[in-house]
């Protein structure tokens, strides 16, 4: 399945840029105003470390969904349907990696679709879609 | 002594006796559990370890649930 | 899996593989239904969605006349009954008068959810409350059910919908949320039982497969046509399986007399549901509460009750090791097979990875379903189904109350209950009676025409099921309940009337719910002290009484029986289910000051309800909501000729042992009952004496903590709302009740 990856060392948490990643995220995809609720998030952590929020296509959402809105689709990328979602955000609740997001203005919330503009948008090449296994679904 | 009260009830004490084995004594099978020793709150995750001295008052509060 | 399970000593069974896509199909054949049906009225209107909460109308339908009418929701129903079973009981109270039947056209059933039935983001939030004069009972019944019918009338207009009237055909009313159209048509082909009924007319009225998921039906079954304990089945369309699903509006009766009225099923079809549709005054609020309680269930239930992999079922072995699980008609709390029945079975037959909530956004998502079910007996005999539970109740009732430790039969007589429309709980219960009667000789097999009923005969007890649902044998006898088979055993002078009357497990006309009382002074109050009968909806007070000791003094035990019915009432009102309340709790619930509680739950729900209704509420607007409606319901009772002390007496096996084995089974404990609070010394009396003693001793004790409850709940000592506390609840606004509580000296 196609899923997002980072390599930390190149990224350096957002450091050495300006988070062109979530900045094209949030506009050229979810077409928001700015990066705040962007499907992924680069954050610097205060010992000098990085963390980086993204989903990484596990499927967990995809069990907890009560309107089976959630589904991988051909490429095995998990993506939301907003005509079937019921706007529950059990998806954002049983996220462990809190890659869901959802902002004021829509019912419906939103993810990671893999289709890797932030990938063009990093200075430092730290992203890339990779192509791995689909794991099995768990019971959560 | 070599006595407890738990819940207001006597139970035997022995040395070394742990929240865990006042549960397991008690069949207190039940999973919310709000368990204080002599007054001070014991954490869930210390159940297996936390000890219980002699004479202790032991209370086990279960959460109601039911239906 | 939880360490505190005892499973270690057991066999482990391997994990259910069942392809939950595949079962018996029953839609051959359904154009030929649709083709009898003839059109008896059509009626249009113009579908709106809630308004903080409310839609401001509810519909009226008369089946016999086919008068159709809508009606408002006035301010002061808001202010006085807030809703749900508020709005229920008031209709109902306009709709009879003391001499109403409940076989009579002018009762009616009436379904109401609640100003936030139908949000998505809070877990249990799908709940309607469902009103009529109970034929158990005669008085009216509340009974409370998931499933997607109530929201989704909510979503094409209504608030509620009262049925009134008796028609002399079978029909189906078909209410279309999305065109605007109510079409009340004859029905006379299709069978009543919920699991085929329901899947055809779900297929039926859906435009196409996508719109599946926005019908519901109401129905019942065919032993609800020949018995008094008929239930309400609500069903939704399960997406992944590619079947319906079935909840349960149970106690009472009320299938009953949807079949009486000759109401085969109700179905609608309400518009696509999104999270919004209630038009909260504060969306916001209701958003965040309910994402941070998935992210609780997603934690803390796999270390607590484990409701998303058992549901209800998680306590069975509990109960047991309390010595709490009714066994034998409530004779003893634990038996050496409760194993057989315990959560670990069910977490390995319910097939998991699936979403099981009865409404949409439930996390909880406690609707198990067993599937792959073939069933032995009876009419669908081979047909391979999926079953709705077991919940708790199920096994507990139909399990071990009856002596039966066999899983899969277990799930068979649970899916009968379901399909057939009546109650599981109350099943459980007749059959206990029956089979104590059996084991004490009071029925035979000459008197049951030929079942044998001995403890855990599952397939006599199938057997009698499958005679209620063709209204034939002792399996209609069973179908009148408790309360009148013990007064046709005693004419028919079968037994001891008062062992028959100790042992008969009934308060009001209903059947117990599956929990042991007996021991618990408090919980012997929370059943018999109820509005509608012994269910345990009110309160839940064994754990608080008999384990953590919190109620030692009657005061405390009163004050109990005063908050928790309150309290639980309240979600009624509302439209909420109670167990995302206490079945799963905040990591740091233990430093709360009031835990029992579940202080940061209260606070989501009074923080939700403001956010739906655009007020601010407090714990005490909560308990006056609830104190309005409770006291009204307990006029109304006394309205319909109950509703006073002498209703609610309790039979003795709830209050003690009646039985030498009983009594034997648990000596030391009543021994020393009658040494250290009877100031009685047990040494030197006989058996009989202890036992005498003893039921002095317990039955002067309820009766002392019915004066106290009394007391506290505003009562006289015959339990009528007094003057006063009509006027303090502002009930005195409708005259009527103010002349009803004078009248019996309130």
């Amino acid at each position: 399945m196609r899923q997002l990856r980072i390599d930390m060392g190149k990224c350096n948490a957002g450091r050495d840029c300006r988070h062109e990643c979530e900045e094209a995220c949030a506009v050229k995809v979810f077409k928001l105003d700015g990066p705040e609720h962007a499907a992924l998030h680069i954050r610097e952590l205060p010992d000098g470390t990085g963390q980086a929020i993204l989903c990484d296509q596990c499927g967990d959402c995809v069990v907890v969904c009560p309107a089976d809105a959630l589904k991988r689709n051909k490429m095995g990328t998990v993506v939301l349907d907003k005509n079937l979602c019921v706007g529950c955000y059990t998806c954002i609740g049983f996220c462990e990696k809190h890659a869901f997001e959802r902002n004021p203005e829509w019912v419906v919330p939103f993810k990671c679709i893999a289709c890797g503009i932030c990938v063009k948008a990093c200075p430092h090449a730290a992203l890339e879609i990779v192509d791995v296994p689909t794991p099995d679904y768990r019971i959560i | 002594m070599n006595m407890i009260q738990v819940n207001g009830d006597p139970l035997a004490w022995s040395a070394g006796m742990t929240v865990r084995d006042v549960l397991t004594l008690r069949r207190f099978t039940f999973p919310m559990l709000v368990i204080t020793v002599d007054g001070d709150l014991v954490d869930r995750k210390d159940y297996d370890t936390a000890p219980v001295p002699d004479g202790a008052d032991v209370q086990v509060l279960h959460l109601m649930s039911g239906g | 899996m939880s360490s505190n399970t005892i499973q270690a000593d057991y066999p482990q069974f391997h994990r259910c593989e069942v392809d939950f896509t595949t079962r018996t199909e029953y839609v051959e054949g359904m154009e030929a239904l649709k083709a009898a049906h003839q059109v008896l009225k059509e009626w249009t209107f113009t579908p709106s969605l809630p308004e903080r909460g409310y839609t401001n109308r509810t519909l009226y339908l008369n089946v016999g006349t086919l008068e159709i009418r809508e009606r408002p929701v006035t301010q002061q129903m808001k202010d006085v009954f807030t809703g749900g079973r508020g709005f229920g009981l008031w209709h109902l109270w306009n709709a009879v008068t003391p001499k109403t039947r409940w076989n009579d056209p002018e009762n009616e059933i009436i379904i109401m959810p609640g100003p936030v039935s139908g949000i998505t983001q809070y877990p249990g939030s799908g709940k309607s409350l469902v009103v009529s004069l109970s034929p158990q009972t005669e008085i009216p019944i509340d009974s409370n059910v998931g499933g997607y019918f109530g929201p989704l009338l909510k979503f094409s207009g209504y608030d509620g919908l009262e049925i009134q009237g008796k028609s002399d055909q079978e029909l189906i009313v078909f209410i279309d949320g999305q065109k605007g159209l109510l079409r009340v048509e004859t029905a006379p082909a299709e069978p009543v039982d919920s699991h085929v009924l329901a899947e055809i007319l779900t297929h039926m009225y859906a435009e196409d497969e996508k719109d599946r998921v926005n019908i519901s039906v109401v129905s019942a079954g065919s032993a609800a046509e020949h018995s008094l304990i008929g239930m309400l089945n609500f069903s939704w369309y399960d997406k992944r399986r590619g079947c319906i699903r079935l909840k349960q509006a149970g106690r009472g009766g009320i299938g009953t007399v949807f079949r009486d009225k000759k109401i085969k099923a109700l179905v609608i079809r309400g518009p696509e549901v999104k999270g919004d549709l209630n038009h909260p005054k504060d969306f916001e609020t209701i958003a965040r509460t309910g994402i941070k309680l998935h992210k609780e269930l997603r934690s803390n239930d796999p270390v607590q009750c484990l409701m998303r992999r058992n549901g209800t079922a998680h306590i069975v072995e509990i109960m047991d090791a309390y010595d709490l699980l009714p066994v034998h008609n409530y004779q003893y709390g634990s038996h050496p097979e409760t194993h057989k029945i315990a959560s670990y079975i069910w977490d390995q037959r319910c097939t998991q990875r699936t979403a099981d909530g009865c409404w949409y956004g439930c996390s909880m998502a406690c609707a198990k379903g067993a599937d792959g079910v073939e069933l032995r007996t009876g009419p669908y005999k081979g047909h391979r189904v999926t079953v709705d539970g077991p919940e708790y109740e199920n096994a507990a009732g139909l399990g071990s109350n009856c002596g039966v430790f066999d899983a899969e039969y277990l799930l068979e007589l649970n899916f009968y209950c379901d399909t057939y429309g009546i109650c599981t709980i109350t099943y459980a219960t007749i059959c206990a009676f029956v089979m104590e009667c059996y084991q004490r000789g009071i029925l035979d097999k000459e008197r049951t025409g030929g079942l044998d009923l001995t403890w855990g005969n599952a397939v006599d007890d199938l057997e009698m099921m499958h005679q209620m649902a063709r209204g034939e044998g002792f399996g209609k006898i069973a179908g009148l309940g408790v309360k009148r088979m013990k007064e046709l055993f005693i004419r028919n002078g079968w037994g001891d009337p008062d062992l028959i009357n100790d042992i008969g497990m009934e308060n009001k006309g209903l059947e117990y719910s599956q929990y042991m009382s007996k021991e618990s002074l408090a919980q012997q109050g929370g059943y018999a002290l109820t509005n509608k009968g012994p269910q345990h909806d009110e309160a839940w007070l064994i754990f608080m009484d008999m384990v953590n000791k919190q109620l030692p003094t009657f005061e405390d035990k009163a004050e109990a029986l005063y908050y928790f019915p309150l309290f639980r009432t309240w979600f009624g009102l509302y439209g909420w289910c109670k167990l995302p309340w206490n079945d799963v709790a905040p990591s740091d619930n233990a430093k709360t000051s009031e835990p029992a509680k579940i202080p940061e739950h209260v606070q989501n729900y009074l923080d939700i309800a403001g956010a739906m209704r655009g007020v601010k509420l407090t714990s005490e607007d909560m308990l006056n909501e609830s104190a309005r409606v409770y006291n009204f319901q307990r006029i109304f009772n006394i309205r319909m000729g109950k509703g006073l002390r002498v209703h609610d007496h309790a039979p003795y096996r709830s209050i003690g042992p009646v039985t030498r084995e009983e009594y034997e089974s648990r000596i030391e404990r009543y021994e020393k009952e009658l040494r250290e609070q009877a100031g009685i010394d047990p040494a030197g009396l006989t058996l009989e004496e202890k036992m005498a003693a003893t039921r002095k001793y317990r039955t002067d004790r309820y009766e002392k903590l019915v004066d106290t409850v009394y007391a506290r709940r505003g009562w006289t000592l015959d339990g009528v709302p007094t003057q006063a506390r009509v006027k303090e609840l502002g009930l005195d606004v409708f005259p009527e009740l103010v002349e009803i509580v004078k009248a019996y000296g309130g």
